[in-house]
């Protein structure tokens, strides 16, 4: 077996168990094949309603939102060709953010539920794109024009709850942006799945080109393949994805920025061949996190963003560490 | 294959960077471009591998206009070795070879494509360091990979822009001799050089550029004369019977 198909299969193995575990795992002691079994029935018991209100979506949530940030954060770096891409870092997940509560606060998304999802990926579109518009110059601006739009995106949030009636709006809104799975339900499975797993597709179907581009984009244009459609490909891809997580996840950020650093001493350094680990190293990573969080520690239960980021952060500071004193 | 170029002409941002070029690469030689610096060899060699679109005139591959070809196809009968390597590759010496066999994705098997990496890392003597990171290889043992990754296509044709600008006189001598091998296959090899001397030794025919126009084209013997030194570089030459020049390595072990 090849060391990427040994990788592949471990962290198979590690998200399926993670996945039960995450279903097994609450206050309440239920049978979750009990659960399962009466939820697919139709028998409406405790566990049933538990399984299915309350578990699974969760479950279903952390798995998707986490592979497909994993999966985006693959696809970036691969294309900027720059180990620090990340929609958390970039500003991309803020813009998202900032798209997500001004329907939410406006209450167009009461009128019309799927205008949060929309607006979320229409700020992850745009910021997306800003981006690519603003960095044929490479690393540092690259991270200048990341940083700008995260500053843009945080000032606008701050503007919005400095505006909000009431400061329980407020709170509702602090709490939302630092990510949360703990009031997920099936309605928000249902707004979020067509454009994790479209954006997925996008995303994976791109392996070859960002293959191509490591070479640089005259010798990959020189073999078949254009700049541009790879790029629509990312942009679409990862507007899609992470604004459909962000829409009903909130603010889960540092996944995409880990999951291809921890994966690449397996792997290689090959982009096509750190798209699928890092969608299964991604949902791995929140089906743990979101565990974590669940764990009654001071009574408050964690936001996961929070944990993401705690997580994260060491990884990125390890990255600036590895680039300093590199020309830019 | 032949690459005919028809009266190419480009101006980008009101400069007139080619002008009037009519030339060709014909199968089984080695064609150097040469010229002063910013004359527009690099220019020329781009347009050729389809990444420039000239204003006017046409780039031919065997009769087929190079930019209505699909770009798979064109993917397979092109290899192209830009000047400017990517800073830093982070994937093995044998991943960044089988970079080069993309454009066979729907073509060739996996024997054919393991057959055609091994032969390139063999041609620039690499094989020993397949396994390696890129990032942990010299300068030249870079340039080496990536004229590995451009042998690897298999392509009739060969654009290469100062292959052996970042190379020792020893690696540099290696590297023509391989051209000329790949040549003598009957593969067509274009390659901008500054070094004369190499285009004089290892180059089939010469074409010299200056200010954007073909001046000259022919053997090296009729293009590399004391005239055309003067007019186009600006330099009186003397030729120098006892100055050592590096000509033919003492061990090819030591290099490669």
């Amino acid at each position: 077996m090849s060391r990427y198909a040994l990788t592949v299969a471990v962290l198979g193995v590690l998200v399926l168990t993670l996945a039960i575990v995450s279903l097994a795992a609450g206050p309440a002691g239920i049978g979750v094949l009990q659960g399962l079994s009466d939820m697919l029935h139709g028998r409406e018991t405790i566990a049933a309603t538990i399984i299915g209100q309350i578990r699974l979506p969760r479950m279903i949530l952390a798995l998707l939102v986490g592979g497909t940030l994993g999966l985006s954060g693959a696809a970036l770096q691969g294309l900027v060709r720059n180990p620090l891409a990340d929609p958390g870092v970039l500003g991309i997940s803020g813009c998202g953010a900032l798209g997500a509560v001004l329907v939410f606060y406006t209450g167009v998304s009461a009128v019309w539920a799927p205008a949060l999802p929309l607006a979320a990926l229409s700020g992850v579109g745009l910021a997306t794109l800003l981006l690519l518009a603003l960095t044929r110059g490479g690393t540092l601006v690259l991270v200048l024009a990341g940083a700008a739009l995260g500053s843009m995106s945080a000032a606008l949030l701050a503007l919005t709850l400095n505006l909000v009636p009431s400061p329980y709006a407020s709170y509702e809104i602090m709490h939302w942006l630092m990510g949360s799975l703990s009031r997920a339900s099936l309605h928000d499975v249902l707004i979020a799945l067509p454009g994790l797993l479209i954006g997925s597709a996008f995303l994976l179907g791109t392996g070859r080109s960002l293959d191509a581009l490591t070479l640089g984009e005259d010798v990959a244009h020189t073999m078949g393949f254009s700049l541009r459609a790879v790029q629509w490909r990312v942009v679409i891809g990862t507007a899609l994805a992470v604004g459909s997580g962000v829409a009903v996840a909130g603010g889960i950020g540092f996944i995409g920025l880990v999951m291809p650093h921890l994966l690449r001493p397996f792997v290689g350094a090959r982009p096509s061949r750190l798209l699928l680990p890092s969608v299964l190293g991604g949902a791995a990573l929140l089906l743990a996190a979101d565990l974590f969080v669940r764990l009654p520690v001071s009574g408050t239960e964690l936001q996961l963003g929070v944990v993401t980021s705690l997580i994260g952060t060491p990884v990125f500071f390890w990255q600036v560490w590895r680039l300093r004193g590199r020309p830019v | 294959m032949i690459l005919q170029t028809d009266t190419l002409s480009l101006t980008l941002q009101g400069n007139k960077l080619l002008h009037d070029i009519t030339l060709d690469v014909r199968p089984g030689e080695v064609l150097g471009v040469i010229g002063p610096n910013g004359v527009g060899k690099s220019t020329l060699l781009r347009v050729m591998a389809g990444l420039l679109r000239p204003e006017t005139g046409r780039v031919l591959l065997d009769g087929q206009d190079l930019f209505s070809m699909p770009p798979d196809q064109r993917g397979r009968h092109l290899a192209y070795l830009p000047q400017d390597a990517p800073a830093a590759i982070g994937m093995s010496v044998r991943d960044v070879v089988t970079l080069g066999r993309l454009p066979h994705r729907r073509t060739a098997s996996a024997e054919q494509d393991m057959a055609a990496v091994q032969q390139a890392l063999n041609a620039v003597g690499m094989s020993a360091f397949s396994n390696r990171s890129c990032v942990s290889l010299s300068g030249g043992e870079r340039a080496r990979v990536l004229l590995a990754r451009a042998l690897a296509v298999q392509a009739p044709l060969l654009l290469a822009d100062e292959p052996v600008a970042a190379l020792d006189p020893a690696q540099a001598l290696t590297v023509m001799e391989l051209f000329n091998r790949y040549a003598a296959q009957g593969q067509a090899v274009a390659v901008v050089l500054h070094d004369l001397a190499l285009a004089a030794r290892f180059c089939t025919r010469i074409a010299v550029l200056s200010e954007g126009a073909l001046v000259s084209i022919g053997t090296p013997s009729d293009v590399l004369t004391d005239a055309l030194f003067a007019e186009v570089y600006g330099v009186a030459v003397r030729r120098c019977g006892e100055v050592a020049v590096p000509w033919s390595l003492v061990s090819r072990n030591r290099v490669l």
